[in-house]
């Protein structure tokens, strides 16, 4: 075992982090959130993709739902709105339609997302909208105290599945894939400088990317979706993964017990905005 | 009463089967009036079924004067199906015309061609239509262009009008469309002109206009859409629903040629959440929808309360509840536009009345929602959406955005996009601008946007007291008093498209000698408190005229004045009819003591 020789001091490590610039990112509003939450994760990583990628806070919205995730604009010091349950796409496809010289980024918690939101994903999707969608995934309920999930696991007990969940999970993958989103990745919280990479990447597909990470609820998830857990079932995309080829995206998809990591798969296509442009001028011609 | 051989008031009734150009023929008519320089009024009845043999009727009032609504009797009735007709032969006035079809005569059973239903005072007009039509073009399908050449000959109308609309109306089809129909049209003319007519079957001069501008023929919808061009739409994000469809369909073509955003969203919810979020990045956003898309879009409707986001929602009602009856007319979702959602949620309700009412709020809707960030909804029904008026636009626009009002801040200084003002109004910051980064949400917050419970009721204040200059606001008309002035028997108090026949009945109550006054209410919340006290102060009964069944509007006013009403509900998914409104006028102004009818009884 290596010690360190010199001791790292806090005031030093603090001013470390701070030279950088991606604290700036960060509001002065503390997260809400249970300490050891994965979503800390996530805001770290959106501020050192956002610090990486050089964008102003002031060209940034990020818009969410409702749910221990969508309180998530509230910590970071760019433009943010906090809309309704399940409805943070089309809010923010109105917005980026309005002026895309915005940078707009989606967040949300699974319930939000696949519950109430879901019949809204697969047209962000097929319509390319370009923005950044991030679902936090943690299976569980958290703000209402822990109820299930629609990726819940089969066999889970919440206090809205006291008996045990007989629900089969959704699969967010597989159906953002076989939605055409341009983009999907997956990431965990419990490695976060990847996580961090896979934000940055995500904001720089053009087109709607997908970002689903996984994170453990500490509060309310004791048993399954646990750091230990997740830390020994997820496993990276294999190295010849293609990620231009759906098909063997949907198949690295679909394995429930080992959760790849990485980029599944992306496709260059116009975008919304692009076809929206086409179509003004098609109004025009002739 | 005298007839003014030069004032012109004529009313048309075109009834026939669906897929008999019964609405093809009333089009034309109507425009062609419209060319003349006639003030119309028009509105089509039709069945919701797209093809089928279901009951389609056009009516078109064609006058030298401003007129309200359509006519309670129709001058001239023409039937291209006996089946349709017969029950409608009784809304022709005495010494009218019926014009229907004769040689059908010796081939249906007795009682059922049109012939045994005319009243003795009713004038027949029987010719071989269908004969005319399969001389004129081969074919039995032009008769209901042979019918209108008939009207036009009766009438004496030059027919270079007409073939101008047909030649316009088929420009897209073949010549030997336009040649057709132009070939039916005259044989329909020759034999118009031919046969004998009343005294007073003629037609006076144009309506008057004065001030030299240009009327334009359209419906409440069209004139909706024109309302919102001049008013610069950025973007229009919408979903399917009759009768809002057609302010869609048209945007569809007019935005993207302006280079806005348009996009048919994937539900109601969609529509309204992507409306809110251009409004929020600073376009001028609107969507339009019936009831039961209003009652999807309630809880976002909120969000653009609480988030103090300006937006405008076009909702244009018919029968409900539920799915309802898609294809008739009603003003049943008063209580949603005004109360629907969660919580504590005043929001802008503007009903306009009529064409150019819709026109001029459409015009204003977003100048309204950007100065009090809030929504603005543009309660209108089925009857304003489909029905034809000559409405005289504006000379020149006056719908373009004014400057908004920015936030100023020192450097260093924190934004508060919720600041609390003299007049409850915040500068609101756009996203992308410097230094001015803030979050909304809907959840309660603080001046900051910050989530804070404790603040609830400071912010409670803001948002209600915020909308109280609204009914001030300048140029718009938010309610307005016709008739009679000072103390009067009967007040008649309306809103949206019932207005008209409100009009109309107050005009032939006057000629009865009845004190009798009308107000329309246009701006539904907030109320024009101060007008409406006045008026009930005015009124020795108060009748409240509408077409729903709870007396919505009645309970709307009775409740914040605190006085009772007469409520007059007429719920068959058609217009208010004058006859049911002026005997209740009459029973009211005959009845000596004030009414103590208790509330909803």
């Amino acid at each position: 075992m290596n010690r360190p020789l010199k001791p790292v001091y806090l005031e030093e490590k603090l001013e470390e982090i701070r030279s950088d610039g991606h604290q700036d990112y960060r509001s002065k509003s503390l997260p809400t959130w249970c300490p050891g939450c994965g979503y800390f994760s996530v805001a770290e990583g959106f501020t050192f993709a956002l610090n990486r990628l050089g964008i102003d806070y002031k060209d940034v919205v990020v818009v969410s739902g409702i749910g221990c995730a969508s309180r998530f604009p509230f910590f970071v010091s760019t433009y943010g709105f906090h809309t309704l349950h399940g409805r943070t796409l089309p809010v923010a496809t109105g917005i980026k339609l309005a002026n895309d010289a915005l940078t707009v980024v989606a967040v949300g918690g699974d319930g939000d997302a696949f519950a109430i939101g879901g019949g809204h994903i697969p047209h962000a999707a097929r319509r390319n909208i370009n923005l950044t969608y991030i679902v936090f995934d943690n299976g569980i309920y958290g703000l209402t105290k822990g109820q299930t999930s629609p990726t819940s696991a089969l066999g889970f007990r919440t206090s809205t599945t006291p008996y045990e969940n007989g629900d089969e999970p959704l699969h967010p993958l597989m159906m953002l894939l076989s939605y055409r989103a341009s983009w999907v990745g997956q990431a965990y919280a419990g490695r976060p400088h990847h996580l961090a990479d896979m934000i940055a990447t995500a904001m720089n597909h053009r087109g709607f990317s997908y970002l689903h990470v996984l994170s453990p609820c500490v509060t309310f998830d004791k048993t399954d979706r646990t750091y230990a857990n997740l830390g020994m079932q997820v496993r990276d995309l294999p190295d010849d993964h293609d990620s231009g080829n759906l098909m063997g995206a949907m198949a690295e998809a679909s394995h429930d017990d080992a959760p790849a990591l990485g980029v599944f798969y992306k496709e260059d296509r116009p975008t919304l905005d692009e076809v929206m442009d086409a179509t003004n001028k098609r109004s025009t011609a002739g | 009463m005298t007839k003014d051989m030069n004032n012109t008031d004529i009313q048309i009734a075109i009834c026939g089967s669906a897929g008999d150009g019964t609405i093809a023929s009333g089009d034309i008519m109507k425009r062609a009036a419209a060319l003349m320089g006639y003030n119309v009024i028009a509105f089509d009845l039709y069945p919701p079924e797209i093809r089928g043999f279901g009951k389609c009727i056009s009516r078109i009032r064609i006058s030298s004067e401003q007129t309200y609504s359509l006519k309670r009797e129709s001058d001239i009735f023409i039937s291209l199906n006996d089946n349709h007709a017969i029950p409608h032969v009784g809304e022709v006035r005495d010494y009218g015309a019926v014009v229907f079809e004769d040689s059908l005569i010796a081939r249906v059973p007795e009682g059922r061609h049109i012939s045994a239903h005319i009243k003795p005072a009713q004038v027949p007009y029987a010719f071989s239509i269908r004969q005319i039509s399969e001389q004129a073009t081969n074919s039995a399908r032009s008769r209901n262009i042979v019918v209108l050449g008939f009207i036009a000959g009766l009438y004496d109308m030059p027919a270079r009008v007409f073939h101008r609309v047909i030649a316009a109306k088929f420009a897209t089809k073949p010549q030997i469309v336009i040649d057709d129909n132009t070939k039916a049209f005259d044989a329909g003319m020759r034999a118009g002109g031919a046969v004998f007519k009343l005294d007073d079957v003629a037609v006076g001069k144009p309506r008057d206009y004065s001030n030299g501008s240009d009327a334009v023929m359209m419906t409440g919808n069209e004139a909706i859409v024109r309302g919102f061009l001049e008013a610069g739409i950025g973007s229009y994000f919408g979903y399917p629903i009759t009768p809002a469809t057609s302010i869609m369909e048209r945007l569809a073509v007019e935005i993207p040629r302006r280079g806005g955003q348009f996009l048919q969203t994937e539900d109601e919810i969609a529509a309204i959440a992507a409306t809110i979020g251009a409004a929020y990045a600073g376009s001028r956003a609107a969507t339009a929808t019936s009831g039961p898309g209003l009652a999807l879009m309630s809880e976002m409707l909120g969000l653009g309360v609480m988030a103090e986001v300006p937006l405008v929602v076009v909702v244009s009602q018919r029968g409900g509840p539920s799915t309802g009856l898609p294809t008739k007319t009603e003003q049943s979702d008063l209580n949603l536009a005004v109360y629907g959602g969660s919580g504590d949620a005043r929001r802008i309700v503007l009903a306009p009345t009529n064409v150019e009412g819709c026109y001029r709020c459409a015009g204003m809707a977003f100048e309204i929602a950007e100065t009090y960030q809030t929504p603005v909804i543009l309660l209108i029904d089925l009857y304003l959406s489909n029905r034809y008026e000559t409405v005289i636009p504006s000379e020149e626009n006056t719908f373009a955005p004014k400057p908004r009002l920015r936030p100023e801040i020192a450097k260093g200084d924190i934004y508060k996009r919720f600041e609390l003002t003299y007049n409850h109004i915040s500068p609101r910051a756009l996203p992308g601008e410097e230094g001015l980064m803030h979050t909304i949400t809907g959840l309660e917050h603080n001046e900051q946007g910050r989530p804070n419970d404790a603040i609830h009721s400071v912010m409670s204040i803001k948002r209600h007291e915020k909308l109280n200059s609204a009914t001030r606001f300048p140029g718009l008309t938010v309610c307005k008093r016709f008739g009679d002035e000072g103390p009067v028997d009967v007040g008649i108090l309306g809103w949206g498209s019932t207005f008209g026949e409100i009009l109309e009945t107050m005009f032939e109550a006057q000629a009865e000698g009845i004190r009798c006054s009308a107000m329309k209410v246009v701006m539904l919340s907030p109320l024009p408190m101060d007008e409406i006290v006045a008026f009930f102060d005015d009124c020795r009964e108060i009748l409240v005229p509408e077409l729903n069944y709870e007396g919505q509007f009645a309970n709307l006013i009775s409740g914040a004045v605190g006085r009772p009403v007469t409520r007059l509900s007429h719920v068959t998914g058609s217009p208010m009819v004058i006859a049911e409104i002026l005997a209740e006028v009459r029973r009211l102004a005959g009845s000596a003591t004030p009414k103590q009818k208790a509330l909803g009884s």
